[in-house]
């Protein structure tokens, strides 16, 4: 027999006890990651595109507000511009039933390869894109979502523009979450043109740099340059220009971060409600331990390993029950979303589940410690005079 | 071997005092077999507690095996214990969820012994009770006289030189409570352990050296036991 | 013969700390679902209760939303003269034309969000009739002045009746302040709809238009003409249906708060059958007692089943209180909670725990304290005397 051997053989003294108690607690964690899930998406769209090399220029008064066509010059002439796309909101709906269900923008052909290497998009394709008036770029999500593949013509309704647009898609970006759908400029323009208009603004201008130490003098130098214009610009890096993209969920992430911490203020109770429980009805043995030649100390240790044993065990069970919980409620609320984005995927990443195992830790330790420090403390002499 | 001169033990209950022990002062020598008996609030228990170190003093001084407990901390107190004193208790001796020999192992924890030494000491002590052959047993699966028989191969698994019991005897029958005083005998004889025992039960004193007896917290008389001769 | 309630009260108090923690993991799961339950029935009721029921909107066939649709200066002339369009005491043809653009606001706290701004001419007070000025007046054409809904007046900075507000490309000055029974036209910003188009520079000038039939008309004939007229795509659909569909994006997080809801129940009650487990084992001798003095077994199981129960409705006592208490503060403290709407915009909820919060939180509890405590009453209440006494 051994320490640990004496630990497992206590906790399951009252099988059912530890199954309730274990039960709640795992569910608990469960939550927690699950609930985890939103901000801890936002934090690792935040860092993958901090290190990139990219700068966003939109117009001061909000990214519905469009900037005149001949900036795009002045920002490619700048210092340490490798790359300038502009990038406009068609909107164009596929089926009008689905209404605008993926993002579709018309954008530099010659640019946007070099703008985001990073998207892996393959080079024959971005070629053939240059060539082809009416091709398009698909990123994998939409290609998933309705079945369609490189070679397909698809034809876009514009909602905001009077024109429709037919494509023929010609390349991809491989990435199965990617939701994107590009197209030329021009191509809009020409059509534009034809039904009477004209087309001289864009929406936004994505710029990438040579350097990171660039992309925040480059912002300044760019909304110094047009702050006299009649469109004035307001730039900002990618990192930042996200950031404030999830500003607009901000109440809600608060809300779901006080639920979470909520849940696990239940954790604490149950767990404690159980430790305290437990001690109790071992007064006796405890006592004879005591009695026995065992320290303060060691009961004490040995009460608090065992409510951090059972809670960290139901810990690792919730953790990954909340794998299964978020493959549920994908498959209920589907990918690209307006309001969400990104984040309606739900993923419980392994950073999750560490940090659920944890806060099970944590929490059946600090949850066992204030029961055990009592019975440890207890004078012995006075339970052996109760009981005896 | 164990020497307690003008202790005393104060409680406080509330505003009243209650005094269990009154200015006592006690011998017992190396290897006897004494029991302490009394009417119930004597201060028997009391008195036990203190020379085992489970309690102190509020005046006087212990002393056992060469060593001064009242100045002791709680921490000294229970190392004490653990290596010179073994325990016996009326009842709620072992713990449920382990078996008869995992039970005896378990002062062992506190020892620097390997996994397969503890295992060695305790079938030895539980071979010495005459329990061998129920060391997998589960201690809802014996009998009162048996379960006391592991609290005493427990007691003596790490070789203290004292054994302590509080009422072994108290909820046995007959048959089991005359073995089972025969065994703290024995104890004495073949391991030379002193063994300091409470009891109410008058059968007691045919296998004890000693009897000290004890009233409202004083020391009545010594009177010699059966065992000794 | 039944036992009193004193009994059962009596055993809580004993026992005060596993009371106080089970009731703690009660009112804790009380408090996380009705500030949930809350926050998705305020934003329901927002984006429900909007909608003129005699009012159709009329986007370009595609759009999804008002803010993605743009329709030119003819399709309002010609929509003006429509059979079935309502007409004002006056004879004006109620068809107010609106365009929608979502500038950027700062919030009084520093933070940047989109704001719906609609530019509006004043047909627009009589064809949305729920909106109602509450504070200053309604805005001058070609003045630079707008109003406020309330949500809005609250959030941001210089939003105020008399404050400037700064979106767009200029200043506009805030001279009213109008209510709209609690629906999403609160969280929009209302200015005059050409110095608007002027100023978001947009190719077409209006992103749609609001219609008011005249009573007796049949809507859905009516819509079924707009949608056929050849000219120009236009798309008809009832108010109260285009924002009712809206609230489908809060559908998803109906199923999470109900996800969570069932959790955390199902948590709360290992947590009551746990301690009453305990309970009824502490109490063996003295159950043995009551049933050999003649307490039947029924008696028994309603005692722990009330006990549990008792303990469950206090924390849905205390839950259900903090949780009213905290949506208010946490309103008041945020200026509203900003909940990005379809249209890329904020609605501004005004976080509130409505009677059915409270009520779908009472039947958790219930529940809670039934299943929680059904186990243990019925051990409790199959404990032979005998046996129980013995045990002692």
């Amino acid at each position: 027999m051994s320490w640990s051997a004496f630990l497992w053989r206590n906790l399951s003294r009252n099988k059912v006890r530890s199954l309730l108690t274990g039960g709640a607690i795992a569910l608990a964690i469960a939550l927690v990651c699950f609930l985890a899930t939103m901000p801890d998406g936002m934090n690792r769209i935040l860092e993958q595109v901090a290190t990139n090399t990219r700068v966003v220029v939109h117009n001061e008064a909000g990214l519905v507000y469009p900037l005149p066509y001949a900036y795009m010059q002045k920002v490619r002439a700048m210092p340490g511009v490798v790359a300038v796309t502009s990038w406009t909101w068609f909107g164009g709906v596929f089926k009008e039933e689905d209404g605008i269900s993926f993002p579709n923008f018309a954008v530099e052909p010659d640019a946007v390869g070099e703008t985001w290497p990073d998207y892996g998009i393959p080079k024959d394709q971005l070629e053939e894109f240059k060539h082809r008036r009416d091709g398009a770029i698909v990123g994998g999500g939409t290609l998933k979502k309705y079945g369609w593949k490189v070679g397909d013509q698809v034809t876009l309704k514009g909602t905001v523009f009077p024109v429709d647009l037919t494509f023929k898609i010609v390349g991809t970006i491989p990435n199965e979450r990617a939701p994107h759908f590009w197209f030329q400029r021009e191509y809009l323009e020409q059509a534009v043109k034809a039904a009477g208009g004209t087309f001289d603004f864009l929406g936004t201008i994505w710029v990438r740099v040579d350097d990171p130490s660039r992309l925040d003098p480059l912002a300044r130098q760019i909304d110094e340059t047009f702050h006299n214009s009649d469109a004035q610009t307001s730039s900002e890096n990618e990192k930042s220009y996200f950031k404030n993209f999830f500003g607009a969920l901000e109440g809600l992430v608060f809300l779901i971060m006080l639920v979470t911490a909520l849940v696990a203020v239940c954790i604490v109770f149950i767990a404690a409600n159980t430790a305290s429980m437990t001690v109790r009805e071992r007064m006796r043995e405890i006592a004879i331990l005591k009695a026995m030649g065992f320290s303060r100390r060691s009961v004490f240790g040995m009460l608090v390993a065992e409510a951090t044993l059972l809670a960290t065990l139901a810990g690792a069970v919730g953790a990954f029950t909340s794998l299964g919980l978020t493959r549920l409620v994908r498959y209920a609320s589907g990918s690209w979303n307006p309001t969400m984005g990104p984040l309606a995927s739900f993923i419980v990443s392994n950073t999750i589940l560490v940090e659920g195992l944890f806060l099970a830790f944590f929490i059946g330790m600090v949850s066992g410690i204030v029961p055990s420090y009592g019975a440890a403390r207890r004078n012995v002499v006075q339970t052996l005079r109760e009981v005896f | 071997m164990i020497q307690l001169e003008d202790v005393s033990r104060v409680y406080r209950r509330g505003a009243d005092e209650v005094r269990a022990l009154d200015h006592v002062s006690l011998s017992i020598e190396r290897g006897r077999f004494v029991a302490l008996m009394g009417p119930s609030g004597s201060g028997k228990s009391t008195l036990l507690h203190l020379l085992a170190g489970l309690d102190r003093p509020t005046a006087g001084r212990v002393m056992v095996a060469d060593r001064v407990l009242n100045e002791m901390s709680d921490d000294e107190l229970a190392s004490f214990r653990a290596q010179h004193v073994g325990f016996i208790f009326q009842f709620f001796n072992l713990i449920p969820v382990l078996s008869a020999r995992e039970n005896v192992e378990l002062p062992l924890l506190l020892t620097k012994l390997s996994k397969t030494e503890r295992r060695e000491r305790a079938s030895t002590a539980l071979r010495v009770v005459g329990l061998a052959e129920r060391a997998e047993h589960m201690p809802s699966e014996m009998s009162g006289g048996e379960q006391q028989r592991v609290a005493i191969a427990r007691a003596i698994v790490s070789d203290p030189e004292i054994v302590v019991a509080d009422e072994p005897t108290g909820d046995l029958d007959a048959k089991n409570a005359v073995e089972i005083l025969a065994l703290l005998r024995d104890l004495r004889r073949e391991f030379g352990k002193t063994v300091v025992m409470v009891t109410h039960d008058s059968r007691g004193e045919q296998f004890v050296d000693e009897i000290h007896h004890l009233d409202k917290g004083l020391l009545d008389r010594t009177v010699p036991g059966g065992g000794a001769a | 013969m039944a036992l009193p309630l004193r009994y059962s009260v009596g055993n809580l108090l004993a026992r005060r700390t596993r009371t106080l923690l089970t009731l703690g993991v009660v009112a804790v799961v009380v408090l996380a679902t009705t500030l949930l339950l809350s926050l998705v029935s305020s934003l329901r009721r927002t984006l429900v209760t909007t909608g003129g029921p005699s009012n159709l909107i009329v986007m370009r066939k595609g759009a999804t939303n008002d803010g993605s649709s743009a329709l030119p200066l003819e399709a309002y002339q010609a929509l003006r003269f429509f059979e079935g369009v309502g007409k004002s005491p006056e004879g004006e043809p109620l068809v107010s034309p609106e365009l929608v653009v979502q500038p950027f606001f700062v919030r009084r706290d520093g933070g940047r969000e989109n704001v719906l701004v609609r530019g509006v001419e004043p047909a627009a007070l009589a064809v949305h009739d729920s909106v109602k000025i509450v504070e200053g007046r309604m805005f001058e054409p070609s003045q630079g002045e707008v109003i406020v809904g309330t949500g809005v007046a609250g959030r941001y900075a210089g939003a105020a009746v008399g404050e400037t507000l700064k979106f767009g490309r200029g200043t506009w000055k805030v001279v009213g302040r109008f209510k709209s029974g609690g629906d999403s036209f609160e969280s929009e910003v209302w200015a005059d709809v050409r110095e608007l188009a002027r100023d978001a520079k947009r190719p077409l000038p209006y992103s749609g238009f609001r219609v008011r039939a005249a009573p007796g008309t049949d809507l859905d004939a009516m819509i079924r003409r707009i949608d056929d007229e050849p000219r120009w795509a236009m798309e008809a659909q009832r108010e109260t249906e285009y924002y009712a569909e809206q609230s489908k994006s809060a559908d998803a997080l109906y199923l999470i708060v109900i996800g969570l809801a069932v959790l955390s129940g199902i948590g709360a009650i290992c947590g009551a059958t746990n301690t009453l487990y305990a309970s009824v084992q502490a109490r063996t001798a003295e159950i043995g007692t009551l049933r050999a003095l003649g307490f039947s077994r029924a008696t028994i199981l309603t005692a722990f089943l009330i006990e549990s129960l008792l303990m469950a409705f206090a924390g849905f006592a205390v839950g259900g209180a903090l949780a009213g208490i905290l949506a208010t503060g946490i309103s008041r403290a945020l200026g509203g909670v900003g909940f990005s709407a379809v249209t890329f915009t904020t609605n501004v909820i005004d976080l509130r725990v409505g009677a059915s919060d409270l009520c779908w939180a009472a039947a958790l509890s219930l529940v809670i304290g039934l299943i929680g405590g059904w186990f243990p009453a019925l051990r409790a209440a199959r404990l032979r005397p005998v046996e129980a006494l013995r045990r002692a």
